[in-house]
């Protein structure tokens, strides 16, 4: 019960919560002290009233016994008198003095009226009339003081008769006087009492003799203990009367009923007034948070709300007015959002690469338009790894795997677009910082690098052919000389043969004929080393000697420097490890090199060439002492098609693919020269290379 | 906003007032108490009346007082109590036997119910007022002050102060059944008591004076019966008595001072102050059919000193006793 009415306070809006507070905090004190006074009242006003009550009764009953001890005195005084002469005139002045006394008599010792003075009747006593009843006529006999029954006389008034007994003559003759009881009952009948109290008088009898409900009187009253009465009663003694005075709690607590009742009519009426009083407090606090939520609800909307006027400085006041600023504002933010949004959609749709949203679970949430036009639709509930670059395990060094390698997992995939058309694909990974757990942690950024790739190749092919172009006259002479060298032998031989020169033993050929097969075999690996350089291909990753690869790039060379007589000095690190990778691209950045180097003496130069392995990178020095490169060509020199070399003699396109080979390796290249002196080229790979290109 | 805080306290106000008057005016209506009577000659049992009820604990704010007189005018009465009863009192108190008559008559012919306290009715059984002294069992109740049953008693105790006197004329009212009731009463009791007496219906002649000064003897005296017309000729009365050396008892205390002799019976003001323990209980819920018919708590015996005087007359030593003297002459002057 408790819970549901707390249920639908909670339910209720603010007006009706600051009501009901309102209405709990004005009448919970008022009836707690009701209740309070109530309680604590009720037993002392019991206390008054029966103390009240005691005191009354007390009164009445002293009032009651004086009367009738002063009759008795009066009568014991009147019989002492013998003079039958003066009796008359005693009595007379009896009546005068009491005006209860209807008659007073003398009887004599058979009970029977001697004499007779009344207020009413004839002095005449009827002939033989007996005055006592039974009782009394018993009572006659022993004692000195004679209570009669409550009687009625003729004219049905209450009387009780009295008599005091006196010896005259030695025989027991009597005084006595009939009281009319009216005045005492009609005193006590008719007695005003509050709160419906009432006193009544029972004779010895326990018959009610003097009741101000009338109807009571003259009936039998049970002698029970009304728990439902307050009351007290007095014994009169002598009379063996009692007189009882009682009050219905029901009424004797009516004060304090009526003051509790005047205390809930105050709480109904403060109640009331509070309850006014916090309607107005509700709707006064309630009607601008009413209005400030119907204009929230509207902003909420996307709706342009009107400013909220309030002409009060209150909180509620400052609350509208800073609402009406934060509205203003944001509607100034959602506008530049919406430009925001409308170049980013621009930018998103128009960037020529896919985005997506990842999250940890590497489920794409969402896509661009571009990106989903690349992939199929139905496959976009797998994982990003498989929807994107078909594998079944994440990138090895996907940021969502490893964040803490803090890198974007810059890797190329392929990626089949339809049956035959395979693309590669350049994919990153960037971690959001504020995304929304759920929608996607991540952003892939993913671009189609196929034609970019492509022209690389083209570049590094076309840099080759160049090369190749520039080193035809060398590689003529170099096959020349073992040609000219077997033409030699050869012709010596055939000679020899011809003329069946005893000389010629087998010992003697065989040397002809290794000389013909060494300058054979050069020629072989001439031809083969150049056609392994001009071949196209892909990155072909493999274990490789970079001595030999060294060797194999000097040898292109081997030419042009002789030609210009420059000494050439190599230095390779004893027990060089092998190196991971494709060493045809690596010769052909050091073809390049040492062909730069070669450009940049005129004659009589030295070209340095090193390899060392320092803090498990490959480090690949070639120097020169030549013209250098000025300050201002330094920052173009990486740029395709940048050169300073004469027409015929460059492409322009030598350092770039180098730099672009370099950059495939994963390592760097840093140029340093100075005019005059030489230049001194740095290529740094890693030992670990991590391709950039899927190999596989 | 002003309008709004105006119209606020407003209501408020309003509704304190309206709460204030009901809590405070709750139990403030004075009870309407209403009084006939035949004429101002019963002026004192209001003042009893009125002095009875304060001493049993009502106040003025308690209890309002409608009193129609009838200027002694019987013919006039009825329409007093029309006038009264229209008033629609609590209760009403009838100041005397013939105002009781005529609101019961009235009361019955308009079936109308309000309790009827009679202050000082004279034989009210005979009279048909109630049933039984103990259950009166009807709408009436209150003093039945004797004067019927004591006029034998008056007759002994005038007999017992002039014990000279031979010969009583008895003034009553045949109109009045009262009166006739007490000239009953009092014939019965000339016959115990060996007494002659002469009646004389006041209502019979209007020279009944002159009449009876004819046949008046020595040792003669007047013993006046109860109704509200003797009672109005009481001056007379006194004035004959003074001119004829009458001597002359009759009912209440204004007799003696208006110049008669002597006077036993219970006095206006005490019947008034007695009626008013009726008023109480009924105010506080008896039923007048359940409250017994009291009779007086005081009966008077006054004895004019002054006009005993002037009769030359001796009264009896013991009597005396118990009667109350006064020395007025009869323009109720003390001397």
């Amino acid at each position: 019960m408790m819970k549901s009415i707390i249920h639908w306070l909670h339910s209720q809006p603010m007006r009706v919560k600051v009501l009901v507070f309102g209405i709990i905090m004005s009448t919970i004190p008022l009836l707690l002290i009701s209740y309070y006074y109530y309680s604590n009242v009720k037993p002392d006003l019991e206390a008054r009233i029966i103390s009240k009550q005691e005191l009354m009764l007390k009164n009445l009953t002293g009032e009651i016994e004086w009367e009738f001890n002063q009759i008795f005195q009066q009568a014991q005084f009147y019989s002492s008198i013998r003079e039958k002469e003066d009796r008359r005139t005693i009595f007379y002045d009896l009546l005068l003095k009491n005006s209860s006394i209807e008659e007073v008599v003398i009887t004599n010792e058979s009970g029977k009226v001697e004499e007779k003075v009344s207020r009413y009747e004839l002095n005449i006593p009827d002939t033989n009339e007996r005055w006592f009843s039974d009782e009394m006529w018993v009572a006659f006999r022993s004692e000195d003081r004679i209570y009669g029954k409550v009687e009625f006389n003729q004219f049905g008034q209450p009387v009780m008769k009295i008599a005091v007994v006196y010896l005259e003559n030695g025989s027991r003759n009597a005084v006595g006087i009939t009281i009319q009881l009216q005045k005492i009952i009609g005193q006590i009948s008719s007695l005003k009492q509050d709160n419906l109290s009432y006193i009544y008088l029972l004779d010895r009898e326990g018959k009610v003799i003097a009741h101000q409900d009338y109807r009571r009187l003259w009936h039998q009253i049970p002698d029970v203990d009304n728990k439902e009465m307050l009351g007290v009663r007095e014994k009169l003694t002598d009379l063996g009367w009692t007189i009882i005075m009682e009050q219905p709690k029901t009424t004797a607590y009516e004060p304090i009923n009526e003051m509790f009742m005047k205390g809930l009519m105050v709480a109904v009426f403060v109640t009331l007034i509070v309850s006014l009083i916090s309607i107005y407090a509700g709707l006064y606090f309630t009607a601008p948070i009413i209005v400030l939520d119907k204009e929230m609800r509207k902003l909420k909307a996307g709706y342009v709300v009107s400013p909220i006027i309030l002409n009060r400085n209150d909180e509620l006041g400052q609350l509208s007015q800073s609402f009406n600023e934060m509205s203003q504002e944001l509607h100034e933010k959602s506008l530049r959002l919406k430009q925001e949004k409308e170049r980013l959609d621009i930018v998103v749709n128009g960037i020529g690469a896919g985005l997506a949203l990842v999250t940890k679970n590497f489920q794409v949430t969402w896509m661009n338009p571009l990106l989903e036009g690349w992939i199929n639709k139905e496959e976009i509930k797998l994982p990003c790894y498989t929807l994107i670059g078909g594998m079944t395990t994440p990138c090895e060094n996907c940021p969502i795997t490893c964040p803490e390698r803090n890198e974007n997992a810059d890797t190329i995939m392929r990626m089949q677009k339809g049956k035959r058309e395979e693309r590669l694909f350049r994919h990153r990974v960037f971690p959001l910082t504020h995304a929304i757990k759920g929608e996607g942690e991540y952003l892939l950024f993913i671009e189609d690098v196929t034609e970019e790739k492509q022209m690389e190749e083209k570049m590094i092919q076309t840099d080759k052919l160049s090369a190749l172009g520039l080193m035809a006259s060398s590689f003529a002479h170099e096959v020349n000389n073992p040609l000219a060298t077997i033409h030699v032998y050869a012709e010596d031989l055939i000679e020899r043969l011809e003329q069946s020169d005893d000389a010629l033993d087998e010992d003697e050929m065989a040397l002809y004929l290794r000389k013909i097969k060494e300058n054979t075999d050069r020629c072989k690996r001439i031809t083969e080393n150049l056609l392994k350089f001009s071949r196209k291909s892909n990155w072909n990753v493999s274990h490789f000697d970079i001595k030999e690869t060294i060797q194999n790039s000097i040898s292109l060379v081997e030419y042009s420097l002789k030609k210009k007589k420059i000494l050439l000095d190599v230095s390779i690190q004893k027990e060089m490890p092998c190196m991971v990778g494709d060493s045809i691209k690596l010769m052909q950045v050091l073809v390049n090199l040492i062909n730069n180097s070669i450009d940049a003496i005129n004659q009589e130069g030295t070209v340095s060439i090193s390899a060392v392995q320092q803090n498990r990178r490959f480090v690949f020095k070639i120097s020169d002492n030549g013209c250098g490169i000025p300050d201002q060509d330094m920052q173009k020199i990486f740029d395709p098609f940048f050169t300073t070399k004469p027409v015929g003699k460059g492409t322009g396109l030598g350092l770039s693919v180098c730099y672009g080979i370099v950059e495939e390796f994963g390592g760097t290249i840093m140029v340093e020269s100075r005019i005059g002196k030489g230049t001194t080229v740095i290529v740094s790979i890693p030992a670990e290379t991590r391709f950039k290109e899927d190999k596989q | 906003m002003k309008t709004k805080w105006y119209l606020f306290l407003l209501t408020i106000m309003a509704i304190s007032i309206v709460t204030y008057t009901y809590i405070s005016n709750k139990d403030q209506k004075p009870l309407n108490i209403g009084i006939i009577m035949i004429g101002d000659s019963r002026y004192e049992k209001l003042i009893g009346l009125k002095k009875g009820m304060q001493e049993l604990g009502y106040d003025d704010r308690s209890i309002k007082y409608s009193v129609k007189s009838g200027k002694d005018q019987e013919k006039t009465l009825a329409s007093h109590i029309d006038d009264l009863i229209n008033e629609k009192p609590a209760l009403i108190v009838a100041l005397g036997g013939i105002e009781t008559l005529k609101l019961k008559e009235i009361m019955e012919s308009q079936n109308i119910k309000i309790p009827v306290v009679f202050a000082g009715v004279a034989a009210p059984k005979e009279m048909g007022l109630i049933e039984d002294y103990r259950s009166p069992g009807g709408l009436f109740t209150g003093i039945n002050n004797y004067h019927t049953s004591l006029s034998g008693k008056r007759l002994e105790i005038f007999h017992n102060l002039v014990p000279s006197i031979s010969r009583f004329h008895i003034l009553y009212d045949e109109e009045i059944k009262v009166s006739k009731l007490s000239l009953e009463n009092v014939g019965a009791a000339a016959e115990r008591l060996s007494l002659e007496i002469i009646s004389w219906n006041v209502s019979d002649s209007n020279n009944f004076f002159s009449e009876m000064k004819n046949d008046i003897q020595a040792n003669d005296a007047i013993l006046v019966m109860p109704g509200f017309k003797l009672e109005s000729l009481s001056k007379e009365i006194a004035q004959f008595s003074k001119e004829n050396h009458i001597p002359v008892m009759g009912l209440y205390e204004n007799e003696t001072e208006d110049g008669i002799l002597a006077s036993y019976g219970t006095s206006y003001f005490d019947q008034g102050y007695q009626s008013a323990r009726f008023v109480s209980s009924i105010i506080q819920g008896n039923s007048p059919a359940d409250i017994p018919v009291e009779m007086p708590d005081n009966i008077r015996f006054i004895v004019n000193q002054k006009v005993k005087s002037e009769l030359g007359i001796e009264l009896n030593k013991d009597i005396i006793h118990l009667a109350e003297l006064i020395h007025l002459n009869a323009e109720g002057k003390s001397q």
